[in-house]
């Protein structure tokens, strides 16, 4: 997995590109966005770490200008700024997360990972969580030993919705949402039953945290 | 404090200020209204009286004797001013006495009427012989003259008349009492008055309405400044404030615009110094990480772990100063405010605090009624960043921590309710001083937290109390904002 990282201050550079290939990624350090077109031209990369506060030509403008030209890379955007208003800009410009200074590195390298695994989701119809694999295509999960579970149908939607929304909590409107139709009429004790069989079948590949009040978790076990 | 005295308003100042000129202007109105009417009503009467001088001439005759003498003296037409306007048959002469004869004759309206016919050598030849003359009035070219006399105790208006009846002097004086021409010119006075005071209330009634809708454009602006939201500090339009009103207007723009600019001079500080203070703290925290790393299982762990702890208490404590500084009241526009749910707020924030609150062994959760409230989005986000940091600091491992929110008796509230180690009652106003530390803190916090939550609190025109914990121990920290948010 190979990172763009454009950040005009070399000490926050050179730790990030420090922290980020001691996590397996492969990082090219650029400090303007005016060395960013040549970069992007001749190598691929799956994701850009921006920072805002550039020199010369600004973060969000860059971000706006590699939208403008249709490319699909994920961007996370790095900023000092922590104003709503930034963090509207740069959402809606197209960048895809945003993380504020100053941050620790394993945060860092975990918005790194999920917004990796989320592009490569899209185009494998794939998603992995901790040992579990979830064959979005094939409606199937695969656990640990590679084995494929038994589920039921409203165990799979429920699995469905908490990967794509992992790491997020789930509420359970929304489970709810995703495992009926519009005729049918489910009480949230339902969903807690379903959630609780689903949990003993991923056994140790995965797990589902339950967040009092709010909704599920799907977590690395 | 001593009650100020109100101001008293343009209305009453105005009216104040008309009011005794207006009232002047009345007394001087009626005062020239009567002096004009006066002259005109007393010449008509001394007309009047000078006909029935004329009359009386024109019935002397000369007797078979030779002398002079009048005839028919009951048939004199007695004096009417304004005559043909006067069609009343009291107005008609009344049957007079016998020559000679000292009474008065009986004139209209009570009127006394005397009359007295003398040659120039005092003889009298009809009449009241002891009537007095008016002294001749060279000035006049018709013969008569006229004066006022005090005769037997009762005030007269006399006209004699010299002229000649077939070549022999003679002089007619008739006189009257004056009730009639001064009943005349009171009611003249009277319908003068009550005319000017009419003119009056209606003037002032006319002013007050004017007044009323001239000051239509300060009420229209008061209500535009009124409906703008608290914080707005965009120009005021000048367009439909009236040329008087406008400077007004324009200094209150001008003061809006020092206020704008100083605004957005300190936010643009504000992110300078951010950035200043948050890229260097970055690189080090991460530095120290990366570090950590590298020396695991080397002597310089236990140090590098130190700084590690040092710079993460800066960073922390630079974050919250920064908070502080942008959470000032004169800082937020009117656009900042939006219609925020509760319940979304505490879901977005439990969930950025859930892994601190595993990682403590703390079981963090929500129990959210419907609730919505108007504020600035971030600074709510800072506030229950703050209750709940606070809340998992205070908390031992195992204990609970439970965000509440909904309505209570109209207004929206917002609870976090811990089972910690709770505050005591007389540390909870010391609590949200700056930088104040309670006896049990541990060496992350920096003091700041609670401060953050106050100063949030409001400029949301909330309010925060610090009570116990609902499971009898532990502290529930609560924020209650005002009704119409």
């Amino acid at each position: 997995m190979r990172i763009l990282l454009v950040e005009d201050d070399s000490l926050v550079s050179d730790a990030i590109t420090r922290g980020l290939v001691a996590s397996g990624y492969v990082v090219d350090p650029v400090a303007d966005a005016e060395s960013v077109s040549g970069r992007l031209a001749d190598t691929h990369y799956d994701l850009a770490i921006v920072d805002l506060g550039l020199p010369g030509e600004d973060g969000l403008s860059l971000v706006r200008r590699l939208r403008r030209s249709g490319n699909p890379l994920p961007l996370l955007i790095v900023t000092a700024r922590d104003g709503l208003d930034d963090r509207i800009n740069a959402l809606d410009l197209g960048a895809d997360d945003y993380l504020v200074k100053p941050f620790a590195l394993p945060e860092l390298a975990a918005r790194c990972r999920a917004l990796i695994r989320r592009a490569t989701a899209a185009a494998a119809n794939e998603i992995a969580i901790g040992g579990l694999r979830i064959d979005l295509a094939g409606r199937r999960a695969l656990n640990t030993t590679g084995d494929v579970l038994e589920l039921t149908r409203r165990e799979w939607s429920i699995l469905e919705c908490l990967a794509h929304h992992s790491g997020k909590v789930v509420s359970k409107e929304r489970l709810t949402q995703a495992i009926t139709g519009w005729s049918e009429d489910i009480s949230g004790n339902a969903i807690e039953v379903h959630v609780s069989r689903l949990r003993s079948k991923l056994g140790t590949s995965a797990t589902v945290r339950g967040i009092r009040g709010l909704g599920y978790r799907l977590e690395d076990a | 404090m001593p009650e100020r005295k109100r101001p008293i308003s343009i209305h009453q100042r105005l009216l104040r200020y008309m009011l005794a000129p207006l009232l002047l202007l009345l007394v001087v109105g009626v005062a020239v209204d009567h002096s004009m009417i006066v002259s005109p009503i007393h010449s008509a009467f001394d007309r009047a009286l000078s006909r029935a001088a004329l009359a009386i001439v024109a019935r002397i005759q000369r007797t078979p004797e030779g002398q002079l003498g009048v005839t028919s003296p009951e048939r004199l037409p007695l004096p009417r001013p304004f005559a043909g306007a006067d069609p009343l048959p009291s107005a008609r002469p009344h049957p007079m006495p016998g020559e000679g004869s000292r009474s008065p004759l009986r004139g209209m309206g009570g009127d006394k009427f005397f009359y007295r016919v003398s040659l120039p050598d005092g003889r009298t030849l009809a009449g009241t012989p002891d009537l007095p003359l008016a002294a001749p009035d060279d000035k006049a070219a018709d013969g008569f003259s006229y004066a006022d006399i005090n005769y037997q105790g009762q005030l007269l208006r006399l006209a004699s008349y010299r002229t000649l009846e077939d070549g022999d002097p003679v002089i007619v004086t008739v006189a009257e009492t004056p009730a009639r021409r001064d009943r005349a010119v009171h009611r003249m006075d009277v319908s003068f008055g009550l005319n000017d005071t009419v003119q009056m209330a209606a003037v002032l009634i006319i002013t007050l309405i004017g007044i009323r809708i001239a000051l239509r454009p300060l009420q229209r602006l008061s209500r535009q400044i009124a409906n703008r939201p608290a914080q707005a500090l965009t120009p005021l339009s000048t367009e439909q404030v009236p040329s008087e009103v406008r400077p007004v207007v324009e200094s209150l723009n001008t003061l809006l615009g020092t206020v704008r600019n100083s605004v957005l001079s300190q936010q643009h500080f504000m992110a300078n110094a951010a950035h200043q203070l948050r890229t260097p703290l970055t690189g080090l925290k991460a530095q120290l990480e990366v570090l950590s790393r590298e020396t695991a299982g080397s002597p310089l762990e236990e140090r590098i772990a130190l700084l590690q702890g040092g710079v993460d208490r800066l960073a922390h404590t630079a974050n919250q100063l920064l908070t502080l500084a942008r959470a000032e009241p004169s800082a937020h526009r009117a656009s900042h405010y939006t219609s925020i749910e509760l319940p979304h707020l505490i879901g977005e924030v439990i969930e950025s605090s859930l892994d601190r609150a595993l990682a403590h062994g703390i079981d963090l959760g929500a129990d959210s009624q419907h609730a919505q409230v108007t504020g600035v989005y971030w600074l709510l986000h800072e506030l229950l960043i703050n209750l709940i940091d606070n809340a998992i600091r205070h908390t031992p491992a195992g204990g609970h921590v439970t965000v509440r929110c909904g309505v209570n008796d109209g207004h929206a509230f917002l609870e976090v309710d811990d089972s910690g180690t709770g505050i005591p009652p007389d540390e909870r106003l010391r609590v949200r001083e700056r930088f104040y530390r309670g006896a049990g803190s541990t060496a992350d916090g920096c003091g700041l937290g609670l401060s953050i939550v106050d100063e949030v609190a409001r400029v949301h025109g909330a309010q925060l109390s610090i009570l116990d914990g609902s499971t009898g121990q532990g502290t529930r920290m609560r924020i209650d904002f005002p009704a119409n948010s």
